[in-house]
């Protein structure tokens, strides 16, 4: 299993207080701010831009950037890889 | 010139005690021990788990017992929703401050959110998608009094039912603060929310009758204030069946019961002796007029007179 994935998927749990979910719950491509998904909403979305910081040591500063990058666990990992990269 | 009654149709309280949908409670209280904790219910079955997840102590709390009271009057939506509080968001605060010192850069956002005094109000509102009067009243301990006052105003200005309550939430911070200052109680530092639905008419469910709330802070009070309070309702303190005291017990009163050594203290435990007195109002025939008095602070004083409804 991709360990960044499953980090990020226990941060989630983690800084959103997803009391009732665990890792096991959450698929890789599972649409975050949908309700057929996680039915997150704008608060967690903060919440999101703060674990970034928080875990990954990266700055979301770009609105735009942020919509594609917090679509799903497979979207934020693939972001992460994108900017460590850079 | 007399005011028109009020009534008490609903009463909710989570506290250290068994009060949460148990009428007649009032009979069975015993002394609140440093040992014992807050009884929650099952907070999913009130709040959606989407804002449950949030919520500290102090929001389930007051959400819970909220909803519970729009059960219990059968009122679709309260025409206003009136909190009164001491302290706030005690744990969100907390945990906000603590972590802008121990953390560099972003500060997460729902403990900053949720640590204003005036959260409970808001996710009450939220929870019922309340569209009313919205109100939060921190005057120390006589937040609730305050609170009580707003509710009788806007009952009185053509409202008819309002959504009345207060809430505090203990951490352990506390403790230490009032070791450092000295501060001893002899009952031990608790929680507690009570929420109230405070009608202009009575529909046949009302538990008691709301006769007068008065206050006055700055200085020490003195018996010719609660007598004053009492001449003005016609009464005087031998026509009290049962004073309810933080603080001093009331010279002259029939029975004095402090209602700090049931609810443990926190600034609106008057709340929980509101809900007490209006259980053993229902409950106890032998019981027709109640008095709180709140000099939990030597400097505050809250009256609060209640009456049974006459059949």
């Amino acid at each position: 299993m991709d360990s960044l994935k499953e980090d990020l998927k226990k941060q989630i749990i983690e800084q959103l207080n997803l009391e009732d979910l665990t890792v096991a719950d959450i698929a890789d491509d599972a649409l975050l701010f949908n309700d057929q998904g996680l039915g997150l909403d704008s608060i967690d979305a903060l919440e999101l831009i703060v674990l970034l910081e928080k875990y990954h040591g990266i700055q979301l500063t770009n609105p735009e950037e942020g919509k594609e990058a917090f679509k799903s666990v497979d979207t934020m990992a693939a972001y992460i890889r994108k900017r460590k990269a850079a | 010139m007399n005011k028109p009654a009020l009534y008490l149709s609903a009463a909710s309280t989570i506290s250290h005690q068994p009060t949460f949908q148990n009428p007649g409670f009032s009979a069975a209280l015993a002394q609140v021990e440093a040992s014992s904790a807050l009884i929650s219910p099952d907070y999913k079955t009130y709040i959606d788990a989407g804002l449950l997840r949030r919520m500290s102590k102090i929001l389930r709390m007051s959400v819970a017992c909220a909803r519970d009271c729009i059960e219990q009057a059968g009122a679709d939506q309260p025409d206003a929703i009136v909190v009164g509080t001491g302290l706030g968001c005690l744990q969100d605060t907390e945990k906000f401050l603590n972590t802008s010192l121990t953390v560099e850069g972003l500060l997460p956002p729902t403990s900053f959110i949720q640590s204003t005094h005036n959260t409970m109000a808001g996710q009450i509102s939220l929870s019922l998608g309340n569209h009313g009067y919205n109100m939060t009243h921190t005057q120390n301990t006589l937040s609730f009094e305050h609170a009580l006052l707003d509710a009788a105003m806007l009952l009185r200005e053509g409202d008819r039912n309002v959504l009345v309550g207060a809430a505090d939430e203990h951490i352990d911070i506390l403790n230490d603060i009032a070791e450092k200052l000295g501060f001893e109680t002899a009952s031990p530092l608790t929680s507690g929310a009570s929420f109230f639905i405070l009608s202009s008419e009575s529909a046949g469910n009302a538990a008691a009758e709301l006769t007068d709330v008065y206050t006055s802070g700055g200085a020490e009070y003195g018996q010719e204030e609660i007598d004053a309070f009492l001449d003005r309702n016609g009464m005087q303190i031998g026509d009290i069946d049962l004073v309810l005291y933080a603080g001093t017990p009331v010279s002259g009163a029939v029975r004095n019961i402090d209602y700090l050594s049931l609810a443990g203290v926190y600034p609106t435990a008057s709340a929980f002796a509101l809900h007490y007195a209006v259980d053993l109002l229902a409950t106890n025939s032998e019981v027709r007029n109640v008095l709180i008095c709140n000099t939990l602070r030597k400097s505050n004083l809250g009256l609060t007179l209640l009456k049974a409804v006459e059949a």
